[in-house]
Order: C-alpha cells, then structure tokens, then sequence
C-alpha cells in the first residue's frame, strides 16, 4: 500500500498533466491552475526542508567539535542573522539587508569565482599542449575564439571575429544540439518510466 | 636548466601577477578600442528598440548571483536604461534566491540616475507605473506556467510587500499577452525552461543576457529563431553599452566596456602564455627524441 498510493498518484497525474498540455479547454486550464499553485507552495516547503537540513549537519559538526567547527559556526550566524535582520527591519533599497548582501556577500561571491581565472590562466598554460592532432585542433579553435571575441581580434585580421563566430555557429551549434537531442531523449525515457512506474527508486529503499 | 625547460616551466607565482596587473591595469589608463558588435546583440538591441513605447511590458528575469554579477550586472543596467529612456515599462521577477539583492541594487541605481535629471513627473521612473520587481519565487516551471494566465494570480505582491492588484503596471500587464519579450541574465539553464514553457505554450518572445561559459550551449536556440537575441558575456554586455551610445540613448559606455580592457589583456596573456609553453614543449621534446635516438642506436656517438 505504501507504494501502491504514491505510484497510482504519479500515475494518474503524469497522464492528466500530459494531457491537459495539448487541450487549451478551460477546465483544462483551470486545473492546471490549480496544479500549479500546489506545485509553487510545495517548493515552498522544500525550501523549510533545505533550511532545516542545513542547520542540523552544522550543528552536528559543531557537537562533534571537528576543525572546521568555526565555519559551521560563521554558516549558522550569518544565515540567522541574515533573516532577522530581512523579517524585521526590511529589505528595501538602502535597508541594512541590502548593505550586508552588497557589501559582503556580493565581493566575496565576486572574489570566489574570480579566483577560476588565476587557476585558468595556470592551468592553460601548463595542460593546452599541442600533444596529438585533436589536440591541436582545440588549441587553434581556442585561439581563434579568444582573439575573435576581443575588441583586439579584429585589428590583428578583420575576418578573425567573423571566424570565431562560424567556429560557434557551426561546429559548436552541431555538437550542443546533439547533445539536446540526447539530453531531450533521456528525459522523456525517464519520465515515461517514472509515470508507468518501472523506475520506482524515487520512492526510497533502492526500489 | 635548457632554455626550452625555463619557457615551459614558468612559475605559478609569476603568471599570478602578471595575470593581477593585466586585470589592474585598464582600471588607471583607460585604453578605447572600439567593439566589433556581434549580430545576436545587435538583433537584441534592435528588437527592444522596436518595440512601441508604453505599449507591451519588458519582463526582466534577473537570475544571476554575486559569482556572475561582473558579467550579467552591465547588462541589467544597459537593459533598463534602453527600456526607461524608451518609456517602455519593465516588469523584474527572480528565479535564483540570491538574485533578489542584485536585481534591487540593478534597479535602484538606474532609476535614481533617470529622477536626478527628470524635470517632472512625466519625465522620472516612478515605481508601480514604469517598473515593478515581483521578487523571487520559488517552483519556476509552475510559476512560469501560471504566469501566461494571471501574473498577479502567482504574485499576489511584490518584493517589497504591496499587494500588486493595487499597482497600475499590472492592472495593465495580466499576462504573457502583455510582455513584449521576456530577457532572462543568467549563469544557469534558466533561458531552456522559459523556451519549454513559457515560449513554447504562450509564444513569448524571448532575450537572453548569458555569461560567456553558458553562452556556446544556447546558439542553437539563437539559430532557430527561438532566442529573440542574446547578449555572451562581459563582450556582450560592452557591445549593448555601445549601441546605447552609438543610437543617442547614453553619452558614456559603462562598466562592461571597462573590464572588457582588462579581459582583452587577460587573454593577450593567456594566449602568450600558451603559445610560450608550447614552445618549450616542442623544443623539449624533440631534445628528448633525439637523446633517446643516440642512447638506442651507440654506434652513432663512436661516429661523433
């Protein structure tokens, strides 16, 4: 029973939704409606799930006094104070919410990724050798791509950023949309073994 | 130490501060080079300004964070000031949860540089009749569905709490029917699921403003018309700032075109650098074939 119901529901709402899709009828869109609305509150609920989680694996960091104890620490402070400081004194244009994300959690995000492009330009130079034929290939197309998307590209050939654009309409346009094809293909066959309940390992214990 | 050895082995402490003073660098002296615009930013460009004035709402989904702010924040800028200097009202919403805060920061500083020179009333960006900024919510695919019957049915109010049936954009706006493109500035697959559901169910026009690594995956949707435009990148983002300035709708270029000098430098080094190491690794490795030719084959050296 305890499969049979979760299975019977998936079932029955994966044709519904499936269906209603194709009938532009208005109790068809009334009822996807309807679905919707519980779909956008039940997100909602995950997001109390993920916040719930989040406190319990820091505060089980913390108990167990592990060396990065202090991280979990700065997590569960920051995120706390975060929503007080939102909930009761506004989040509005100038509010010390907004100070605090832009002026903290906006440079250290910024800082965070900025730091790929040390590891980038290390990592380019030392891995992007000419060591076989395709090799190469991905190095010129590289250094057409990167000459042809700066302002510079155009003054060293005029043809160059005519040329990284083929590169990108072309040779790259074919391999992304192989790719979505593939990815399109995979995700209607998982869905349809997920509605007609062959693939059961959403419903836990390995199914 | 052979030469070829000392070009391929440079050390990392090195490339870090050339790589540090190439990216300082254009911040103090700032150099001009102008931009070669690409067509999906010009098609952009061109589209926004087609559009016919108070007439359809754009709707900017603001979905990118702090990491990606550098490349997609120009372009929320350069986005609102050629929708404001239009008088084409803008409708903003967040699918990401840490957006919210760039979106306000986005809106704000645009908006309070329109007021400080407006004459009157008609002429200033006022908030509920030229712009709204629905906030976040979450469950996009639902959202984004609901959204192409009643907008205010999912955003019953708006990010700063007003309830939004009581805000005279969007006694106007109800609906898809109402938006005259909708441009998503992203780092994620955010664009894919408004193609899937917002396009593909209620024919929304659709923009996109992506960060460079993101940007090679969606040509395909560029290609077939689906992508009413796209903006790839900090270029991207410095191209638009230009066409601004080139159509009389900003006297300056913005930020982009500033940190486009230092990404131009950035990989002028780069590639140096590529090219330095290959060289070192050609001249090693044929140094290293004909060692092995002489220690294979002895009776050469007697030659010698």
């Amino acid at each position: 029973m305890r499969q049979r119901i979760p299975l019977f529901i998936c079932l029955t709402m994966g044709i519904l939704m499936t269906a209603q899709f194709f009938i532009p009828h208005p109790l068809s869109i009334g009822f996807n409606s309807v679905i919707n609305k519980w779909v956008v509150i039940l997100s909602a609920f995950a997001l109390v799930l993920g916040i719930g989680n989040l406190i319990n694996h820091h505060i089980n960091i913390i108990k167990r006094k592990k060396l990065e104890r202090f991280y979990s620490l700065v997590t569960i402070i920051s995120m706390g104070a975060m929503a007080f400081i939102g909930i009761f004194f506004g989040i509005d244009p100038g509010s010390l919410y907004q100070k605090l994300f832009l002026n903290i959690l906006t440079p250290l995000g910024a800082t965070m990724f900025a730091l790929l492009a040390y590891y980038m330009a290390s990592a380019a130079y030392r891995a992007f050798r000419a060591r076989s034929i395709e090799a190469t290939i991905l190095l010129l197309s590289a250094f057409v791509v990167m000459l042809g998307f700066i302002p510079i590209g155009q003054y060293l050939h005029p043809h160059l950023p005519q040329f990284a654009e083929w590169i990108m309409r072309v040779p790259n346009l074919a391999s992304q949309r192989g790719i979505l094809f593939g990815v399109a293909f995979g995700s209607i066959a998982t869905a349809l073994k997920i509605i007609l309940g062959i693939e059961r390992s959403w419903l836990g214990g390995g199914g | 130490m052979r030469w070829s050895e000392v070009i391929s082995r440079v050390d990392r402490r090195v490339i870090y501060s050339l790589l540090t003073i190439f990216v300082i660098l254009p911040f103090f002296y700032r150099i001009k080079i102008p931009q070669n615009i690409m067509p999906q930013t010009e098609k952009l460009f061109k589209f926004i300004d087609s559009i016919p004035s108070c007439n359809k709402a754009v709707l900017l989904s603001i979905d990118y964070t702090p990491q990606t702010m550098p490349e997609c924040h120009p372009m929320a800028i350069a986005l609102l000031k050629h929708c404001f200097k239009r008088k084409i009202p803008v409708l903003g919403l967040s699918f990401d949860p840490q957006a919210p805060g760039l979106a306000v920061e986005a809106f704000g500083s645009v908006v309070n540089e329109f007021n400080s020179t407006a004459k009157d009333n008609a002429d200033s960006v006022i908030y509920g009749r030229d712009y709204v900024y629905l906030g976040w919510k979450s469950g996009r695919v639902a959202t984004l569905i609901e959204m192409g019957e009643k907008i205010i049915g999912v955003f019953p109010e708006d990010y700063f709490g007003n309830r939004t049936d009581t805000l005279p954009l969007l006694t106007r706006v109800v609906n898809y029917k109402n938006i005259a493109i909708a441009i998503i500035l992203a780092a994620g697959d955010y664009p894919q699921e408004w193609i899937l559901y917002a396009q593909t169910r209620y024919g929304v026009k659709i923009g996109a403003g992506l960060t460079a690594v993101m940007a090679p995956k969606y040509y395909p949707f560029l290609q077939t018309g689906q992508f009413s435009g796209m903006m790839s990148g900090m270029k991207g983002a410095a191209e638009y700032e230009n066409l601004l300035v080139k159509y009389g709708y900003a006297q300056d270029t913005g930020k982009a075109e500033t940190a486009m000098n230092s990404q131009t430098l950035v990989h002028l080094l780069i590639i140096f650098l590529i090219i330095l190491g290959n060289i070192g690794y050609t001249f090693s490795r044929r140094k290293s074939a004909a060692e092995n030719n002489k220690s294979n084959n002895p009776r050469r050296s007697y030659e010698f």
